[in-house]
């Protein structure tokens, strides 16, 4: 699915809801391989533009193509595939807490029908790469906040998709976790996928230097492409 | 296949208070169209035995005389409706009457041995004993010119027959309206069970699950639901049974003229069955479903 350059590239899209748009006319391109932020003020639009990238929501209007693939006008039956090729990490983690951290990283593997002696395998090596090795059968409820969240990352990794959408990862991590998952983060993009991080967090940013797409108002003000041809 | 199953089974034990609300709701609606199926069956067995007391007395015309009588007697006996023909010579109508109501036996002595009519009491074969179809039958005999008087207590089977009629309309009409109350009821307990588990379906979706993924094991906890509810309610309508056997033995065979109460028979149990399937697993479809369509 995913070729060599550009892996998402957004022309002109709006994205209205009612009468307010949480989107003008936004045009970016990120290249294979690429860390970025999409940062900018509360309500600018950033979880709005993730939510494009992941298929929760459509765009009113423009053109959207991930790994050379149109998805601005994607159906109902395509979003598995869509989600399959793309890990999300949320603010609040969305695990699920009465089950097991090893049952929370599985799910991303039994629903594309992964062997069990496959299961076995990798949730052991995703939860090594996020520092949480032997912690499978701990419940994901009684884990600390920094720790739910290498969890929350795990599960996006485990079938290793292109792509890694993290909508601000460590709004509910304080301090050296948040560096913590930062460093995860720039692991996994360091191992070859692309990664984009919402985040208003300009320490962060500043010690993690990638570039930054910035939104103000809906609009993006900043970094439309990639550094080397900007 | 397995993993639906296995998936199922995880779901039933993360939320198992709701899903014994949801089969005990399935339960008590087989309960309730379980109890009026055996009423009713029960009832057409009671009026199937009043029907085979049916039988067509047919009164000679005064001026026919013995020939004729024999006559008539065996061309009714050749017909197909006909079970059994019997002859009754107005000595033997003296006879009864006289030993059946001593009251009038002074007036039949005194009115002589002939002033009874001579009759035929015919016995119709059992398909043949409808009330449409018995009417048909003295409808024949009476254009014949033979008889002076048919009877067959009409009323009886006419009655018996439009009874059974409204009870079995009311039985669908009540059927239909139990299994809409509990389809609702399920469908509630469910949209519970789907809200107890949103974040679970959320992520599913997230993590790239099909609608198919999702809404598998919801309808085989549905199924489940269903055939353990349907089981549930067979057994209560059994124990009702064998109690009300019990308690009823005595007076059974004297109300009903059968020997006993019956069970329901084997397709109306399968129906039951049937049925508990539906109520359990449609809403859950349907819940699924619904609550998938409004899923980012
Ligand atoms: N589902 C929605 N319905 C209506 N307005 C929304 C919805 N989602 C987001 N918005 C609006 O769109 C704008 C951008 O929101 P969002 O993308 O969440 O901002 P950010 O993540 O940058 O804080 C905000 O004004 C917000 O109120
Ligand atoms: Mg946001």
């Amino acid at each position: 699915m995913i070729p060599i350059g550009p892996v998402i590239r957004l022309y002109h899209i709006v994205k209205s809801y009612g009468d307010r748009d949480a989107l003008r006319d936004v045009s970016v391109t990120v290249d294979k391989g690429e860390m970025v932020y999409i940062t900018g003020p509360s309500g600018a639009g950033k979880s709005t533009l993730l939510k494009l990238l992941y298929g929760a929501e459509l765009p009113s209007s423009g053109k959207m193509l991930i790994g050379g693939v149109d998805v601005s006008k994607l159906d109902r039956h395509s979003l598995p595939t869509l989600r399959r090729n793309m890990g999300v990490v949320f603010q609040d983690f969305k695990l699920l807490p009465r089950r097991t951290v090893g049952q929370n990283v599985a799910m991303a593997l039994e629903v594309i029908g992964a062997a069990e002696e496959q299961v076995r395998r990798r949730v052991p090596a995703v939860l090594n790469i996020v520092g949480l090795r032997g912690r499978e059968d701990d419940a994901a409820g009684v884990l600390s906040g920094g720790e739910k969240q290498r969890v929350a990352i795990a599960r996006a990794i485990v079938n290793d998709p292109p792509i890694l959408l993290a909508d601000e990862p460590t709004g509910n991590v304080d301090g050296a976790m948040a560096v913590e998952v930062m460093e995860i983060l720039q692991a996994i993009n360091l191992r070859g996928t692309t990664v984009l991080v919402a985040t208003h967090d300009v320490g962060l940013m500043d010690r993690f230097p990638y570039r930054r797409l910035r939104l103000v108002d809906g609009k993006l003000v900043a970094g439309a492409a990639p550094r080397a041809r900007a | 296949m397995i993993g639906v199953v296995r998936r199922a089974a995880r779901g039933i034990r993360e939320h198992l208070y709701l899903f014994f609300v949801a089969t005990g709701v399935v339960a008590a609606a087989l309960v309730l169209l379980g109890t009026f199926a055996l009423v009713v069956v029960n009832l057409q067995g009671l009026v199937a035995g009043w029907q085979q007391d049916v039988h067509v007395s047919a009164y000679f015309q005064p001026s026919l005389g013995v020939e004729d009588w024999a006559e008539a007697k065996s061309a009714i006996a050749g017909r197909v409706e006909v079970d059994a023909v019997s002859l009754v010579s107005p000595e033997e109508a003296a006879a009864w009457m006289t030993e059946r109501m001593p009251e009038v036996s002074e007036v039949v002595g005194e009115l002589g041995p002939s002033a009874l009519p001579a009759s035929l009491e015919i016995t119709l074969r059992a398909e043949h004993r409808g009330a449409e179809a018995v009417d048909a039958f003295a409808e024949s005999l009476s254009a014949s010119g033979r008889f002076a008087e048919v009877d067959y207590g009409r009323e009886w089977v006419g009655r018996a027959g439009s009874f059974l009629e409204l009870l079995g309309m009311l039985g669908v009409a009540l059927g239909v309206i139990i299994a809409v109350a509990a389809l609702f009821l399920v469908g509630n307990t469910i949209n519970l069970v789907v809200l107890a588990r949103r974040d679970e379906l959320e992520i599913l979706r997230l993590v790239g699950a099909t609608d198919g993924y999702i809404l598998g094991p919801f309808v085989v906890e549905g199924v489940a639901q269903g055939l353990l509810g349907a089981l549930a309610a067979l057994g209560c309508l059994q124990a009702v049974h064998r109690g009300l056997l019990v308690q009823l033995d005595d007076i059974l065979p004297l109300a009903f003229g059968a020997e006993s109460l019956h069970f329901l028979p084997a397709g109306l149990v399968l129906a039951l069955g049937l049925g508990g399937v539906l109520i359990g697993a449609l809403p859950a479809w349907v819940a699924g479903r619904r609550f998938l369509a409004r899923l980012p």
